[in-house]
């Protein structure tokens, strides 16, 4: 008989007092999220929409608010690197990012402090580890929607300083990121956290099932006709999260690359791989704080305690 | 009338370094080359794709009147052509109309005019590069076949009407980088196999031969630049079905690139 493994879900109220990763979280970012808040630093107005994926990161600044980290760090796969792994360095970001793909819904006014020491230290550690890496110390490149989006929906304060890496990929053939590094950079996260002594809540900015409409319907928030891409999609992602919901996170291992085959899954950009090789796989299962599509693609806020 | 001309041209922003490779600047004088004949033939306007500027909801349309800025490329910010100053023309008047004729065609089209819009390396690089034509620009959706890119190509032409167009794709052969840090000095192809794809599929160019049926086993081969669907969108314009004259073709960044000159 095949012996299921339940772990305590991850969402324990205990308060880690010293430094290191404090929690981490599958923090998906898509621009109609932060669209239908209607937050003021975005241009665009919008009626609502998409309120149960907004009511899970309702709950995640609710948990975050408890977990006081000193730093949000995020992996994004859509600031796309295709020479290496780089790190934004920049002490205080701040400009519009127009949205290539949305920029009716998402024209964002961000304004923001790097932790520039665990930047800096993070860039150390990955280059120790054998990646290469870069330093990103100009102002003039635009913050990226992913990296933007996860953050704000996490923490729309922005009274927390972040740091942001990139996604090392190729745009032009749509490759994965080669997990394994992943794996290398997610450990380097994890030591530079500890060298600097800092509190930190990691962010993985992916969405899951990522097959989606190639039109959009004349009001973008339209819920009527918002459902996944089709049943294979969906059935993908709640095996997925079947696993995440049970731990403990090694399973996820193989999981998640079966995943990505199944559902072209935007966690082919390494985000959650790096997250959970940060934590250490830690042998704890995670808490689906909620799920929803959109545009057919699917999106899970899930939270990890270790 | 139909597009008098047809190219294919990189979008890699090494073509404008101060410091070039060999192959960066062969590439960059054959861009130039190509802008020449554009004025020579008295081109009025230029439909371009860029395989950079890639979407996914429909087939967006830049339909911005004057586009102005900085480019900071977010991989290439450290070097001098990460930098790219821009100072575009959009036809408004093509670019709208290539947008209607979109719908029409039964196709999705989005019509884009924001301030602040980022526009993609690959165009900064070679509008630079070809000169001051008024652009009538069109996204590369992920996800269209190559039968809807060539539709999106025609649906651009019969909206230019009478007037003198050309057509040009901003895109690559194979895509594989060298994925670490290098001089120009060290660039190179970054696998043989995928110079030897390259060079297969431009000799079927300049022969004439119909590339379409190698385009899969090109992207699998040499991870061929967004599935070399650029092909299909110039084939689709009607202006490159004949022999074509591989003005360069070398590496950047371990990626395959060429300037391929179609006769409308």
């Amino acid at each position: 008989m095949a012996r299921v493994f339940h772990a305590t879900a991850g969402s324990s109220r205990t308060v880690r007092k010293r430094g290191g990763i404090v929690a981490g979280y599958l923090a998906p970012h898509p621009p109609h999220l932060v669209y239908a808040e209607n937050p003021p630093q975005n241009e665009p107005r919008s009626t609502g929409g998409w309120e149960v994926l907004r009511w899970g990161y309702e709950e995640l600044r609710r948990r975050l608010a408890v977990h006081k980290p000193d730093v949000l760090v995020v992996h994004a796969p859509h600031w796309i690197t295709m020479v290496g792994h780089h790190v934004n360095c920049v002490p205080n970001p701040r400009g519009i990012s127009v949205e290539p793909i949305f920029p009716h819904l998402f024209r964002y006014h961000y304004d923001f402090a790097t932790d520039v020491d665990l930047a800096e230290a993070i860039v150390a550690e990955a280059a120790d580890a054998g990646l290469v890496t870069s330093a990103m110390r100009d102002p003039g490149v635009r913050v990226d929607y992913a990296t933007i989006g996860a953050l704000h929906l996490a923490n729309p304060a922005w009274d927390i300083p972040v740091v942001s890496l990139s996604a090392n990929n190729n745009p032009y053939f749509y490759s994965d990121a080669a997990l394994d590094e992943m794996e290398t950079l997610g450990a380097a996260t994890a030591r530079a956290i500890e060298r600097t002594g800092r509190r930190a809540v990691l962010l993985a900015s992916n969405s899951l099932s990522h097959l989606h409409w190639d039109r959009e319907p004349d009001l973008p928030e339209d819920m009527g006709v918002e459902r996944p891409f089709d049943h294979h999609q969906y059935a993908g992602d709640m095996e997925l999260l079947q696993v995440v919901r049970e731990g403990p996170t090694e399973r996820l291992r193989a999981a998640v690359p079966k995943h990505i085959a199944a559902t072209q899954a935007e966690t082919k950009a390494g985000s959650l791989t790096w997250l959970l090789a940060a934590m250490g796989w830690p042998a704890i299962a995670g808490d689906v704080l909620a799920y929803g599509t959109v545009i057919a693609t699917g999106n899970a806020v899930v939270e990890w305690v270790p | 009338m139909g597009a008098v001309a047809a190219a294919l041209v990189p979008g890699m922003p090494h073509l404008l370094a101060a410091d070039p490779a060999p192959s960066w600047r062969e590439l960059a004088a054959a861009t130039r080359t190509v802008g020449d004949r554009l004025r020579e033939r008295g081109v009025e306007a230029v439909l371009l794709l860029s395989t950079q500027w890639f979407t996914v909801l429909g087939h967006q349309v830049q339909c911005d009147p004057h586009l102005t800025g900085t480019r900071t490329d977010e991989n290439w910010y450290a070097y001098d052509y990460g930098h790219l100053r821009y100072d575009l023309a959009v036809d408004a008047e093509l670019a709208h109309a290539w947008a209607d004729r979109i719908d029409a065609a039964g196709l999705q089209a989005r019509r884009t005019r924001y301030t602040g819009f980022p526009v993609d390396t690959g165009t900064v690089t070679a509008a630079a590069l070809l000169g001051p034509f008024p652009l009538a620009m069109v996204s590369c959706n992920l996800y269209a076949d190559p039968d809807v890119l060539a539709t999106v190509a025609a649906a651009g032409v019969a909206a230019a009407g009478d007037r003198r167009v050309a057509v040009v794709a901003v895109s690559g052969l194979s895509s594989g980088l060298i994925p670490r840090w290098i001089t120009p000095a060290e660039d190179r192809i970054a696998e043989p196999e995928h110079d030897r794809w390259n060079r297969k599929v431009l000799d079927a160019l300049a022969a004439g031969d119909d590339v379409a049926p190698l385009r899969a086993e090109f992207t699998r081969a040499a991870q061929a630049d967004s599935q070399f669907r650029a092909h299909a969108f110039l084939t689709g314009s009607g202006a490159a079905g004949g022999k074509a004259e591989v003005l360069a073709y070398g590496p950047v960044w371990g990626t395959g690139a060429a300037v391929v000159w179609w006769e409308g």
